[in-house]
């Protein structure tokens, strides 16, 4: 009942928002040539559903963010649960880490076109990295806040060190992970949408850049609006994973 | 050393930190005491004197400075495992369930699964948590934890168990009742126990014997033998016994606070 409801407010809010910004073009005071209009968009969006483009972008983008995302969230995760293992190591690489972290990982991405050229594999990579070092991080600052109790427990019963990580401290870290696959959603459509951006002939980003370029705005909305139905389906997926793992 | 049959025995330990610097600081020193077979023996004294550092000292997390501890005549040295160790808070693992949390020292020790889950069922039998085994810790009382928490810790059947306040976070009537009942499984399986513990009432009820520490550097300040049978024990009776009032009033006043 509740979720009913809130559905329906969530549909109301959505309907007035893109209400008024019709109102408000239809009387002059907002310009559709700047701004795009809620009924443009709609045809728009129309014409390139009917001629199949809006799904092959969409198709793209999505295959880009979701295998990048994959990808650099399963090896951040793993390299971030796995450093706990040997502290020398992880006190070594700190600030490789941090120095990666503070750069725009996006300066990279003229580089991984070089490499990977301008197919879908160089979105994917841009995708993997930024996924990569959230998740890596994040589960690393994660399995720091282990429980020092917890720890002595585990030395008072005699477990090693990889007895440990595996009964403590990666159960422990379980919900950092999962809190940097909610961020990654977007980190990796990111990726994708800027690797499309800098060089492609496909993509939701290419439909936003190459809209944008024509002053076509309701076809930049058209790729925002989709972005944002992908943003939300990666999202319910990682929900889905959630149950899965979550204790 | 002379051999005798002390579950645990500790000679001369001393514990300094950051030594032959300004920061130095002695937490005990001169700590020599044996636990004699199925007693317990109580710990008390002023905070700061250094009880939790011992304790770790006995379970072979933490190095002395000087001198030896040995279990069962084994010298301990760097080694953990030896002792059954209860802390004040319960860390259950709250991902496992009541089964899978008591079984967590056996797993370590690379027990088989049928093995552990007996040994397991067994204890939570006797417990009378039984029907609760696939709960979360989440879901327990207080009290119900702290049973999973002493479970775990004999499920390894340990010779010494070594209890660091681990009554003080449950309310008073919780506490009492864990009380006896952890004297009674610990005399039931013939288990010697060191406790630790703030509470001079809890050292009078629970010990046989009441080791006195003093202010930092802790040393030992006197060794109280507590003369009262387990049938005197009831924890109701026993605040109106003579015999209480005399240790409990003893007891207070050699403690510096």
């Amino acid at each position: 009942m509740l979720n009913f409801r809130v559905l329906l407010s969530q549909i109301g809010l959505a309907v007035v928002l893109l209400g008024l910004w019709e109102y408000l073009t239809a009387i002059g005071y907002l310009s559709a040539s700047l701004y795009g209009v809620p009924s443009g968009i709609a045809t728009r969006a129309w014409e390139m559903m009917l001629s199949g483009e809006l799904w092959q972008h969409t198709w793209v983008t999505t295959v880009e963010a979701v295998i990048g995302f994959a990808i650099g969230s399963a090896m951040g995760s793993f390299v971030g649960l796995a450093l706990w293992l040997h502290e020398p190591t992880a006190r070594c690489l700190r600030p490789f880490i941090v120095a990666i972290n503070g750069v725009p990982k996006i300066a990279f991405a003229p580089l991984i076109i070089v490499w990977f050229g301008i197919g879908m594999e160089a979105k994917i990579a841009i995708a993997a990295i930024l996924t990569f070092i959230v998740s890596l991080i994040t589960t690393y600052n994660g399995t720091l806040e282990t429980d020092k109790d917890l720890l002595k427990l585990m030395r008072s019963l005699g477990a090693s060190r990889v007895q440990t990580w595996l009964k403590v401290v990666v159960p422990a870290g379980t919900p950092w992970m999962l809190s940097a696959l909610r961020l990654n959603v977007g980190f990796a459509l990111i990726g994708a949408v800027v690797g499309e951006y800098i060089s492609s002939q496909e993509g939701l980003g290419y439909v936003v850049y190459y809209s944008g370029v024509l002053y076509d705005l309701n076809g930049v909305w058209v790729g925002i609006f989709a972005l944002m139905v992908v943003a939300l389906l990666m999202d319910y997926l990682v929900t889905l994973f959630e149950r899965m793992v979550r204790w | 050393m002379v051999t005798t049959n002390a579950p645990l025995r500790t000679e001369n330990l001393s514990v300094v930190f950051n030594p032959d610097t300004e920061t130095e600081v002695t937490a005990f020193r001169d700590i020599s005491f044996e636990l004699k077979s199925e007693e317990i023996l109580a710990i008390v004294g002023p905070s700061g004197c250094g009880k939790s550092t011992l304790f770790n000292v006995i379970a072979g997390l933490q190095p002395a400075t000087t001198g030896q501890v040995e279990v069962k005549n084994r010298q301990v040295a760097d080694a953990t495992g030896h002792v059954g160790y209860m802390l004040q808070k319960d860390m259950l693992l709250p991902w496992r369930t009541v089964i899978d949390n008591v079984c967590l020292g056996l797993e370590v020790q690379g027990l088989a699964k049928s093995v552990r889950r007996a040994r397991a069922q067994e204890l939570i039998s006797a417990f009378g948590l039984a029907g609760f085994e696939q709960a979360k810790p989440g879901t327990l009382s207080g009290g119900m934890r702290q049973r999973v928490a002493f479970m775990r810790t004999l499920a390894l059947d340990p010779d010494v168990i070594l209890l660091d306040e681990p009554f003080s976070a449950l309310d008073f009537q919780t506490r009492t009742l864990l009380q006896l009942e952890v004297m009674k499984i610990i005399s039931e399986q013939k288990k010697s126990a060191v406790l630790v513990t703030h509470d001079i009432g809890e050292a009078v009820t629970m010990a046989d014997r009441v080791l006195v520490l003093s202010r930092r550097p802790g040393t030992i300040k006197n060794l109280v033998e507590i003369d009262l049978s387990r049938e005197d024990r009831d924890p109701v009776k026993l605040r109106k016994n003579d015999k209480f009032q005399y240790y409990f009033q003893a007891l207070w006043e050699q403690l510096e606070l």
